[in-house]
């Protein structure tokens, strides 16, 4: 490795800082583990983009992209992209689980008010 | 009919004002069937009106769409051992009077699904505007295309559903708009659809469920849906 750009630096910078913030949001219980794996590998894909610069040359002609930094931010978006799919598969069965749970929190509710001996339920609202 | 065999399920979204109607009417002209509402986290005084009217009623705490509140009634009417499950619109739309034709291809077995149909007959009064006839004649062609039969009013929401077919509802049940796709998993599993022709009225308050934003997204979704059906496996 010859020389380290300014821009190097930076987006290393950025991808070591967001990694520190998934690993403490972790540490913290905001973020759960299994949200954690994507988020970590894109922050070690740009990190590793940034400054294994023969890999990123390489790369860059193979795919006949016209200039190193634009392959960084190709791969930076793709597993970014990849990042929102998953969350959104996580939504679409997180949606699904709460329409059963509704489901069945309305049948037991009716069937708790169908029974006089029962414990008072909630409030009518 | 006997008691006990036949349950009618409401879904009812904030429709306070034709509910007590609707009710009353299933009542007097279909006395042999026991009903359902399920309020579909209304926020309006729906669940209210029902309880007032006596009637059995489900509230669901949050709002989860007109497919997913029939789901909750299939669950109940399979909890409590019912044969059948009509769903019936609180708008007042359909016509309880038809409750019997439409029960008897199911309850005689010869038909899983028997569909309340506004086009069947020639006599039906009913007219929608062009882009809705034209979205109907579009989505009874690809039910056609993909499930090899004819049915003519995908989107009539006055249908009877057999105890197998709400077994299988339970866990597969598009939870917004029950149309052409389901129409199309139903056919593909082996149930037999029927079609009953029926009249239908002009709604008596409340909102149309098809208001113009869905009248966007619905062919998209109806569309996508239908197609993922024919991709999946059968059974």
């Amino acid at each position: 490795m010859t020389f380290i750009s300014r821009a190097q630096v930076l987006s290393g910078l950025v991808a070591v800082l967001l990694a520190l913030l998934v690993l403490e949001l972790v540490r913290r219980r905001k973020l759960s583990e299994e949200y954690s794996v994507l988020w970590l590998l894109s922050m070690t894909a740009v990190a590793v983009a940034a400054f294994a610069t023969p890999l990123l040359r390489w790369v860059t002609h193979a795919f006949g992209i016209l200039y190193e930094a634009s392959t960084v931010f190709f791969f930076g978006l793709v597993f970014v992209v990849l990042v929102l799919l998953h969350l959104s598969v996580k939504l679409s069965r997180l949606g699904r689980d709460a329409q059963v749970l509704a489901q069945e929190l309305a049948l037991l509710r009716a069937e708790l008010e169908r029974r006089p001996d029962a414990a008072p339920g909630p409030p009518a609202s | 009919m006997s008691q006990g065999q036949v349950l009618v399920v409401i879904p009812a979204h904030d429709e306070e004002e034709s509910l007590a109607r609707t009710v009353a009417e299933v009542r007097a002209k279909a006395p042999g069937v026991d009903l359902l509402v399920v309020d579909d986290g209304s926020t309006d005084r729906t669940a209210q009106v029902a309880r007032a009217a006596g009637a059995p009623l489900v509230s669901l705490p949050v709002n989860l769409g007109v497919g997913a509140a029939l789901q909750t009634g299939f669950r109940y009417a399979l909890a409590k051992g019912y044969d059948v499950a009509v769903q019936l619109d609180a708008d007042g739309q359909h016509d309880p009077a038809y409750l019997a034709p439409l029960l008897r291809p199911v309850l005689e077995g010869q038909a899983d699904v028997a569909i309340g149909s506004r086009y069947v007959s020639g006599r039906s009064s009913y007219r929608a505007p062009l882009l809705r006839r034209l979205g109907m004649v579009f989505f009874s062609w690809v039910v056609r295309a993909a499930a090899g039969r004819r049915i003519a009013d995908t989107t009539s929401g006055f249908r009877a559903y057999g105890r197998a077919v709400m077994k299988a509802g339970l866990h597969d049940f598009p939870k917004d708009f029950p149309d052409a796709p389901l129409l199309i998993a139903l056919a593909r599993r082996g149930f037999r659809l029927v079609e009953v022709p029926v009249e239908m009225r002009a709604r008596e308050a409340g909102q149309s469920f098809y208001t113009w934003t869905r009248s966007l997204y619905y062919p998209y979704k109806c569309l996508l849906a239908s197609v993922m059906v024919l991709l999946r496996r059968r059974g």
